[in-house]
């Protein structure tokens, strides 16, 4: 068992996890924009930092990201130093600056004091702040259709040379993980289309009410040998169909 | 033929007697040589030698080495044993070189010129840029064939291989490298021997060795020289350093901007095999390491190891957080030492003449030598490698001959785009890993940028901040969209746009690069403004208050005018690209201000100081 | 630990539908019943007066956790129901159209599936049925 303090409080972990899970575990609130607890942490987002010390250290202490740093023991954690909080408020600053209209990042930095950006703001801005929580939900859980290209000011997320992409299934996990909203996506009765693809969204076998994308349906059943069929119908259809299962059961 | 612990001092003791009758003629094919012709003045000397028949009663050798590290002097031709040192060679001097090398008599015409005595040199021994240096890392360099094992082998090569595989236990090599005190040249100084010793440790059978070849730093090529000219050293530090960490695979990671490196490593690889060096069964001792070369694409950011790491794997070049080291897991996850290039070229030095002996060289904290790239206003650019702990002041005025045009010296920007503009106040400075840290700059991977008074300290900064904003990965904030708002703010100064809030926003950015950033490249990319700040804020203040840049470089900040001291010797005039100069001979000369760009050429080449450099107000 | 099982009485279902009231009270805080977890359906295609009742089964082998790629879907061990950890979820959809029998549904404001976690052992739909139509015993 490691033991650790947070804050003052004593905190425990069986296998040394990361920091921010026990931080929230012991109910203290550290913001994070790049977290998502289906991936694994990258550290991109910079608002997770915390101030680490030991005795030993003698006064000396350092920045780390919580989302990263592995629970050890005897570790002197601060989440709300004013070291801490500066960063924090100068990293809200520049994500303020770059991304002004995303209601996440307009949120956090009104909460930290910053209601306008200090800093020159980009009129052309998009809402995206390449968390990363896409691209790792995508590569991590369904086809990896999506990557992070370019670097460094011009980098940002896209399929490979911002064609439609070949492997993508249209579920929209990405559009539905992103903290800002920044997947442009449109969705009009039976298609869908994200990512410059277009996906037909395959009526319910019963009462024509939209289900899933074919490609999700055929990538479910690839990955669960089943049939692709059996995905076809809406949750209200197969409510009756189970209801009235039930009734011949009981009757 | 695969060599043996038994047969290898044999071949050695037969080359070294071999070679000790031979003359060579030694023509530098480096990168920077072969750009200015060096293969052709090789192939011109070829036929010049076989046409004078010298094949007599000593033979005679010509050898293509790789870069010397002075290329501005280049084509470089030297004699061996001799020492004959030959500059700036052309193809029709071959027949002149060849008498020369037959009949003793040195070329006068192609010999070095000293910038400070005018007087010219024969030999290398003698030139001040060499005599002043202590090359132990690039003891091979320019002195050997880089394709031609067995001139290596000649100078002493796997002889610490053998040493180590002949009864030292990984424990000892880790100790002796210990003790020895080497830190890792790449920049962060880290001790070589406590990484190497943590990834033995670590637990996993699987472990990998990775030389980092990458050297992105502007201006820097130390890594480059080595790696053409002397790419069997780098090989046998590596197979020393797998034996120790038991690592079975290694890699050489080289960016394809450095075609020759590639091409002279790769012949090495195959050579080292073909001779039992590298391979299985190394030395027919059983232990097994095979080294690969990985290809780089050349971004800066790839030469931070985590991102290098992703880099080989195949993923986006992107560091990540090192809370857990590499040596517990590193590339594809796996316990992995990663050092550099000099690093690993000074490891035979230490298993061959101890520990003792190399820590001897050098300061209490910082052991042995380091190889320096010294470029900018000093009169000689080149590869400079002097014991860590010589003054700044040493290295630039006396090795590297100092500034040339009698200008005054401003600032010497040490460990490249990460590293700080040190001003004059701070040249008695010894050069090495903690007392660059300590100044506010860092050692690098050993880039010297030499600044005179002609150089703008705020352009300079917004220079260095223009090259991260291009190779920062784009992953984390601060890096990202800090230093986009850095260079913002530092081209709006450079403008004439500066805002007097304008230098505590650069503060409030320094400060969050500095704390926030994810990798060594965003930690320390706030280092060329911090410390041109902190060493030059008046010039950052004139540039905002008065719109006024002393140096004559920011051209919305200044105008050039003529002063009395003229003395009408029309040699602006003359210079002016605009001819916006006017004047009579012997009258004093008139700068037309409309028509004038800026460009300081009247400045530069003014003898009289009559050219003055006023605000543009 | 042996836990307690959801038990449905189709024939005693009135479709009052107070246990749809309750369910989507106790999750979302509002009373709209078609944001229930549990349905109490007036079925068009049966007889007059007969209901459908359908509420997740918490199946053993359940589609919905087979189908789910980010593991947001877990079995509480103390219950025995399978809770969606939302901030586990990728919000891809899987779950609900792979479940066979409709208890996985898409909750559209916040855009994630919502489904039965038998309210920590305490289904709040089971109170307030009138008729003893919902048991967990």
């Amino acid at each position: 068992m490691i033991r650790l303090t947070i804050d003052g409080r004593r905190v425990e972990s069986r296998n040394g996890e990361y920091l921010l899970t026990l931080a929230r575990r012991a109910g203290i609130e550290i913001p994070t924009l790049c977290h998502h607890e289906a991936v694994e942490p990258a550290g991109a987002c910079r608002l997770c930092m915390v101030e680490i010390t030991r005795p030993q250290w003698n006064g000396w202490s350092k920045l780390v990201t919580a989302c990263l740093y592995p629970a050890e023991e005897g570790l002197i954690v601060k989440t709300s130093t004013e070291r801490v909080l500066r960063t924090r408020r100068e990293v809200l600053e520049l994500l303020l600056a770059r991304s002004p209209r995303a209601e996440a990042v307009r949120r956090l930095a009104a909460q930290y004091g910053i209601l306008e950006p200090k800093y020159a703001v980009d009129q052309e801005g998009d809402n995206c702040i390449l968390c990363d929580i896409c691209t790792r939900v995508c590569a991590t859980h369904v086809t990896g259709a999506i990557s992070r290209v370019n670097r460094g000011v011009a980098k940002k997320v896209a399929t490979p040379f911002d064609e439609a992409s070949d492997v993508c299934v249209g579920c929209m996990a990405c559009a539905r993980s992103c903290p800002t909203d920044a997947i442009a996506f449109s969705q009009d009765g039976a298609t869908r289309a994200i990512w410059g693809k277009t996906f037909e969204v395959v009526p319910c076998t019963v009462c024509g009410a939209p289900t899933v994308t074919r490609e999700q349906a055929r990538w479910m059943a690839q990955r669960k040998g089943v049939a692709e069929e059996d995905f076809y119908v809406c949750d209200v259809c197969k409510v009756a169909k189970t209801g009235l299962s039930c009734r011949k059961v009981m009757w | 033929m695969k060599q043996t612990l038994a047969t290898l001092p044999v071949l050695r003791a037969k080359l070294k007697e071999e070679r000790s009758k031979l003359r060579c003629i030694m023509v530098c094919c480096g990168t920077g040589c072969r750009a200015r012709g060096g293969m052709q003045v090789a192939d011109a000397i070829r036929d010049e030698l076989s046409a004078a028949g010298l094949a007599g009663s000593v033979p005679v050798e010509l050898t293509r080495t790789g870069c010397h590290g002075w290329c501005e002097q280049g084509p470089i031709v030297t004699f061996e044993p001799e020492g004959v040192f030959y500059t700036q060679v052309k193809p029709e001097k071959a027949k002149e070189i060849v008498a020369s090398f037959q009949s003793g008599e040195p070329v006068s015409k192609l010999l070095f010129r000293d910038t400070k005595t005018k007087r010219s040199i024969v030999t290398y021994h003698e030139i001040p840029f060499y005599s002043k240096q202590t090359r132990w890392a690039m003891r091979n360099v320019g002195r050997i064939s880089p394709t031609e094992i067995g001139q290596y082998i000649a100078r002493d090569g796997y002889k610490a291989l053998e040493k180590v595989l002949s009864g030292m236990t990984p424990e000892d090599v880790i100790s002796e490298v210990e003790k020895a005190g080497l830190r890792g040249r790449g920049g962060g100084g880290f001790d070589a021997g406590r990484k190497w010793r943590s990834c033995r440790k670590a637990k996993g059978d699987v472990k990998y060795l990775i030389c980092n070849g990458d050297e992105g730093d502007p201006g820097a090529f130390m890594d480059r020289s080595i790696m053409e000219a002397d790419p069997h050293g780098v090989l046998e530090g590596m197979i020393i350093a797998a034996y120790a960490i038991g690592a079975r695979e290694g890699f050489i990671y080289v960016r394809q901007e450095y075609p020759l490196a590639v091409e002279h490593l790769g012949m090495a690889i195959a050579s080292a095999r073909e001779n039992g060096l590298l391979g299985e069964n190394i030395l027919g001792t059983g232990f097994s390491f095979d080294i690969r070369i990985a290809r780089g694409g050349g971004a800066f950011v790839c030469g931070e190891s985590s991102a290098l790491m992703r880099s080989i794997e195949g993923k986006p070049g992107e560091p990540r957080a090192k809370y857990v080291h590499a040596t517990d897991r590193g590339l594809f996850d796996r316990p992995t030492v990663l050092n550099n290039v000099e690093t690993f070229i000074n490891v035979p030095l230490i298993l061959d003449r101890g520990a003792a002996w190399f820590a001897a060289l050098g300061t209490d904290g910082s052991k042995g030598t380091k190889a320096f790239s010294v470029v900018g206003k000093v009169n000689h650019n080149g590869l400079i490698e002097v014991p860590m702990g010589m003054s700044l002041k040493e290295l630039i005025f006396d090795v590297a001959g100092g500034i040339p045009k009698g200008r005054t010296f401003k600032a010497v920007q040490t460990g490249g785009p990460s590293g700080g503009c040190l001003p004059e106040a701070l040249l008695d400075l010894p050069v090495d890993f903690d007392s660059l840290t300590e100044a506010g700059s860092m050692m690098g991977s050993g880039g010297l940028i030499v600044m005179d008074d002609r150089n703008c300290m705020v352009d300079v900064a917004r220079y260095f901040i223009h090259f991260l904003v291009e190779e920062s990965c784009g992953k984390c904030v601060p890096c990202r969209d800090g230093l986009k708002q850095l260079l913002e703010i530092l081209a709006r100064i450079t403008k004439g746009q500066g805002r007097e809030d304008d230098l505590d926003k650069i503060d409030s950015l320094c400060f969050v690069l500095t704390e926030g950033s994810l990798c060594a490249l965003g930690k320390s990319a706030a280092n060329p403004v911090l410390s041109t700040v902190r060493h030059f804020r008046e010039e950052y203040e004139q540039h905002i208050k008065d719109h006024f840049c002393r140096a004559g470089v920011c051209r919305d900040l200044c105008r050039y005018e003529i002063t009395d001291a003229c003395t009408g010797c029309t040699l602006c005039a003359k210079a002016c690209p605009v001819e916006c100069i006017a004047g009579d001979r012997k009258q004093v000369h008139v700068i037309d201000q409309s028509k004038c760009t800026r460009c300081g050429s009247c400045f530069d080449v003014c003898n009289f100081g009559a050219v003055e450099v006023r605000s543009a107000r | 630990m042996e836990s307690k099982l959801m038990h449905v009485f189709p024939g005693k279902c009135t479709a009052c539908r107070n246990c749809e009231q309750a369910c989507a009270f106790a999750h979302l805080h509002e009373g709209r019943p078609t944001r229930s977890r549990i349905r109490a359906d007036a079925d068009p295609q049966l007889r007059e007066g007969k209901h459908v009742l359908v509420v997740c089964y918490q199946c053993d082998a359940a589609a919905c956790v087979a189908a789910c790629p980010a593991n947001a879907l877990w079995r509480d061990t103390e219950t025995g129901a399978i809770n969606h950890i939302a901030e586990r979820c990728i919000r891809c959809g899987s779950c609900v159209a792979a479940c066979p029998f409709g208890n996985m549904r898409w909750e559209p404001l916040a855009q994630h599936p919502s489904k039965c976690d038998l309210c920590k052992g305490d289904p709040v739909c089971v109170r307030f049925c009138p008729t003893g139509a919902i048991q967990y015993k």
